[in-house]
Formats: C-alpha cells, sequence, structure tokens
C-alpha cells in the first residue's frame, strides 16, 4: 500500500513489537482511585500474572487497558502505538481483546453467534469466517457439538472455552484474562491454564492474567505483578515470586 | 356472529398499527432501555412529510417513500442530536428529553403545516370488501395495512437473526459491554435501531392517518395504545409486541363495537394497570428475571 522500503513496512508481527507496555496508570471510579500509578511491561508471548486481594485494582487495571475505564493518567501502549483513553472498540480493532470476569458470554445467543462476534473486530472475507469457525470448532471440540445450542445451556467450564475461543477469533495481540478460572472444577480449571500457556508459547499471543488463585497464576506465568491498593507492591520472575514466603503470605495468602 | 366477524377483522387491522408502534419502542427499548415517548410525534412529522410530497406529485407512493426515508431520518438524527448526549447520565433525564422531542415536534407541525384536521389518503380502495353477500368489515386498504406490517416484521426478523448487522443489534442489546470488547461499534447499532424505529413509526402513521385525520396530536392515542401493546408482550420482545399489538386491537374493538366507543381508552388504560400488576415483564415473560 505505501511506498517506501521494504524492509521498514508495517509488518504487524515483525520481529520489533514491544508487547504491551502500561506506564504509571491511574485510574478509578468517581471518588475513588482503584488505581494508583502502575506500571507494568509484558514483552511479546509472555504470560504476566496479576495478583492480590479483593479490591488491589487487578480487575480495574484490565478495564483500563481495554478502554472500559478511561485512565486519568498515564499510558498504554501496544508495540509503541499509544492507545491510551482510546474506546473499547478501538483497542479492540488494535488487538486488545478482554475476557471480562464471569460474564463474558452472551447467554442469549447461540454459541455460533458468540463465536461470529469475536469477528467482528477485524475485516474478513466469508471464505475467511468459515476457515476461522472451523478452525475454532477444531481446536474447541466440545463447542463444535452445541453450535447452535443457545450459551445459556453451556456448563461453566464450556462457557469459559466459548469466551477464549470468542477472543481468539479476534486475533488479538494481547489477551486480558479476568479470573478464567472462577468457579470451575479444578480438573476444567487445569485445562484453562493449559490452554493459556499454549496460547503464549504456540500462537504468541501476549497474555495478562489476573487470578485470586495466586498459585495457579505462578505456576504458569513468566512474570508475576503483585498489587495492593491500586499500586505495584512487587514485580518479579514468576517462580522467584512463588518461592518469597514473605511476600506470598502477606498479599497472596499461601 | 357477523357483526362479530367484523369486530375481530377490524380489530386485526387497527392491531397491526399498534403492533408497528410496539415494535418501534421495543427496538429502541432492546438497545437503550429508554422509553420513546417521542415515537409518536416523530409518526405524526412524517406523515405530514408524506403529505407534502402526495400533494405536490400527485402520487401517493411517492409520499409512503418519502415518509419510511424520512422515518428513518428522523430516527436516526433523534438518537444522534438529542438522546446520545443523555447517555450515561441519570435515566429521568433521557424521558424527558423524548418528551421534549415530542413536544418539539408537535410545536413545529403546527407551525409548519397548521393545527387544523387534515384528511389524508389511504392506499387502496377503503370500499368494504364482501365474501359472497356478507360484508366482511374491511377494504382492500385494510388488507394493506396487514401485509405491510407483516411484511416489515417478517424483514425485520429475518435480518435480526441472518444478517451481520443484525447479529451486531442483537449482540449490543444483550450484553453492550461485550459487544464494544468484540470491537462493534455499539454507538452506531443504536443509531441503526433508532433509524429503523422511526422508519417502522412512519409506516404506522401512514396506515393509521386515513382513519384518524392527520393533525399534530393525532398520534397521541395511537401511541399510547401501541406502548400498552409493547408493556402487554414485554418490551424486550418483538414477537411480544407484535401478539400484544393484536390482541389489544381486537380487544378494543369489542369494546368499542359492544360497549360502546368511550370505552376503549378505559378498556386500554385498565390492561395496561393489570399487566404491570400481574406480569410486569409482559405475558411473553419466560418469568426470567435479568441473568447475572
Amino acid at each position: 500500500m505505501s511506498s517506501g522500503p521494504v524492509s521498514s513496512g508495517p509488518v504487524s508481527s515483525g520481529p520489533v513489537s514491544s508487547g504491551l507496555v502500561i506506564e504509571n496508570l491511574v485510574a478509578g471510579y468517581g471518588g475513588v482511585t482503584a488505581l494508583n500509578g502502575v506500571s507494568i511491561t509484558a514483552p511479546p508471548a509472555t504470560i504476566t500474572a496479576v495478583l492480590g486481594a479483593n479490591g488491589a485494582g487487578k480487575t480495574t487495571l484490565l478495564r483500563a487497558i481495554s478502554g472500559l475505564v478511561k485512565p486519568r493518567q498515564g499510558n498504554v501502549l501496544l508495540d509503541d502505538q499509544d492507545l491510551t483513553g482510546k474506546t473499547p472498540e478501538r483497542l479492540a480493532r488494535a488487538g486488545v481483546a478482554h475476557v471480562p470476569e464471569g460474564q463474558g458470554v452472551i447467554a442469549e445467543l447461540t454459541v455460533e453467534e458468540n463465536l461470529r462476534i469475536g469477528m467482528m473486530s477485524r475485516r474478513v472475507t466469508r471464505a475467511d469466517k468459515v476457515k476461522s469457525l472451523a478452525e475454532a470448532y477444531d481446536r474447541f471440540t466440545q463447542l463444535a457439538d452445541r453450535r447452535r445450542k443457545l450459551a445459556a445451556t453451556l456448563s461453566g467450564g464450556e462457557r469459559q472455552m466459548l469466551v477464549i475461543a470468542r477472543a481468539l477469533l479476534a486475533r488479538p495481540k494481547v489477551l486480558l484474562l479476568d479470573e478464567p478460572s472462577l468457579g470451575l472444577a479444578p480438573r476444567v480449571m487445569a485445562q484453562v491454564m493449559d490452554l493459556v500457556v499454549r496460547l503464549s508459547r504456540d500462537s504468541g499471543i501476549t497474555i495478562v492474567l489476573v487470578e485470586q488463585n495466586a498459585r495457579a497464576a505462578l505456576a504458569i506465568a513468566d512474570t508475576g505483578v503483585v498489587l495492593n491498593l491500586g499500586k505495584v507492591v512487587a514485580t518479579a520472575d514468576a517462580r522467584a515470586l512463588a518461592q518469597d514466603v514473605a511476600l506470598r503470605h502477606h498479599y497472596l495468602g499461601f | 356472529m357477523v357483526e362479530f366477524m367484523q369486530f375481530t377483522l377490524s380489530g386485526i387491522v387497527f392491531g397491526m398499527i399498534y403492533s408497528a408502534i410496539a415494535l418501534s419502542l421495543v427496538l429502541i427499548w432492546r438497545g437503550t432501555r429508554l422509553l420513546n415517548f417521542a415515537q409518536g410525534g416523530m409518526a405524526m412529522f412524517t406523515t405530514f412529510v408524506a403529505i407534502e410530497v402526495i400533494y405536490k406529485t400527485g402520487n401517493y407512493w411517492a409520499g409512503f417513500a418519502a415518509a419510511l426515508a424520512a422515518g428513518l431520518v428522523l430516527g436516526a438524527v433523534a438518537e444522534v442530536i438529542v438522546i446520545r448526549p443523555t447517555i450515561g447520565k441519570p435515566q429521568l433525564n433521557s424521558v424527558i428529553v423524548t418528551i421534549g422531542l415530542l413536544i418539539g415536534l408537535e410545536g413545529l407541525a403546527g407551525i409548519l403545516y397548521g393545527s387544523q384536521y387534515r384528511s389524508f389518503p389511504s392506499s387502496f380502495s377503503i370500499t368494504g370488501i364482501h365474501l359472497g353477500r356478507t360484508p366482511l368489515g374491511v377494504s382492500t386498504s385494510d388488507v394493506f395495512v396487514v401485509v405491510a406490517v407483516l411484511a416489515a416484521t417478517l424483514v425485520l426478523a429475518v435480518a435480526f437473526r441472518y444478517t451481520s448487522a443484525g447479529l451486531r443489534m442483537r449482540a449490543a442489546a444483550f450484553n453492550a459491554t461485550v459487544a464494544r470488547l468484540s470491537g462493534i461499534r455499539v454507538a452506531r447499532v443504536l443509531t441503526l435501531g433508532w433509524a429503523l424505529a422511526g422508519l417502522l413509526g412512519a409506516l404506522a402513521g401512514l396506515l393509521v392517518s386515513p382513519s384518524t385525520f392527520l393533525y399534530p396530536n393525532s398520534m397521541d392515542t395511537i401511541f399510547v395504545f401501541g406502548f400498552t401493546a409493547a408493556v402487554l408482550g414485554g418490551l424486550d420482545s418483538p414477537a411480544g409486541a407484535v401478539v400484544g399489538g393484536l390482541i389489544l386491537g381486537v380487544g378494543l374493538s369489542y369494546v368499542g363495537g359492544y360497549l360502546g366507543s368511550g370505552l376503549t381508552a378505559i378498556f386500554a388504560m385498565a390492561l395496561l394497570v393489570l399487566t404491570l400488576m400481574l406480569r410486569p415483564a409482559g405475558i411473553f415473560s419466560s418469568g426470567r428475571l435479568r441473568q447475572v
């Protein structure tokens, strides 16, 4: 499309991508400041676990990244592109997929309609749509049998698979997952965690994972970030964080 | 027996008009959780557009098309200019704004077209149809009313179910947050919803005006009946809107025919109050409250 040297063309997933960079983010609701100067760097194809107690600002962090809450200060950069303060629909088109906690499925729509919604943030031809859906059903076989069923009829685990499958159909660069293991049976939770690992390793998606279950999250994450009262109290290699007994007792409760 | 059949048939004809208004209210309600009090006023205004075009061109169908187009535009413009600034503010703000829009449109119609009653031509012949030697109490024009509303409803239903834009509208109505996170431009979807509601309202105005005359307040009663039909069927249910309109139309026709036309408004009001008392979510509600 554009002229100029081939080497500097707009390659979307080139080696120069710098992932998700959050600088000094401040956000809140009304008079409450839920997030008070948070900085996080999530390199491409890594998993960053965001941990902390209720009210630490974890969900607000994801909402501020995906545009559901307008940041009062700070920056959100994706591959060096400034996305601060953009609308959720604009951010979705820029490659940010946010799976909100426990409310991602549109129960009144069928499984397939939910999946088709995942492709509305990008330009797709009809053939492309069919192919992408087939791939999704290949990967999530339990959804294939229920494609004409209302999403309301799915189990908790199937719903979680559906929202992740839908997020993936957007071909995101960044996937924000809010409590994906919430309310799932241990075996199903293990499946979800396993899937998250494969998404970052195989598909190269940058993942920010908010979890109450710190132990499970740190087991699969590259980096752990601990939030408390809207501030980062620790950023470290996930394995090191899991072994920091004092920090674990103080903030993570295990 | 003949009388009963005539009341039933003419009730169905008026019921379809209430259905169209009810459907337009449901379209907006599902998208914005807002009751558009200006829906009748908008329909009145677009019918004045039709009458002007019919006088100028001498062609009924040119006026018909112009009114539908005006309905689309008026709905979209009303959403963008009047409603959008109230989104995110207390709900009462938007309600009052739609009432303001109604008063504004009625005032403007009075200034532009005067407030005298004007007769409005009908689509087809208004001579009654006979079955053998029995008069059915309805005309070709009445048949067109039913066909037009049914066709519009069917086209909308198919579009909602099978097109990408329809899926966008449903997604935005059921869960605006997820829709936005999926890249759907919900604001545009709402504008489209208002445009379609404007179109349906315009259709209702065209269909009802031959029997009511046209003046700035001419749609007020029709709006109340359409609103009653929508509540009866459940403000969330397009199918409910159509059935609610039919029930109300036939019911009002019996009350008017057997008990006297002075009682129709009271009957509608009683039906509205009863519905709100016994089944506030409408007769088509599954009893399911909002999911968490």
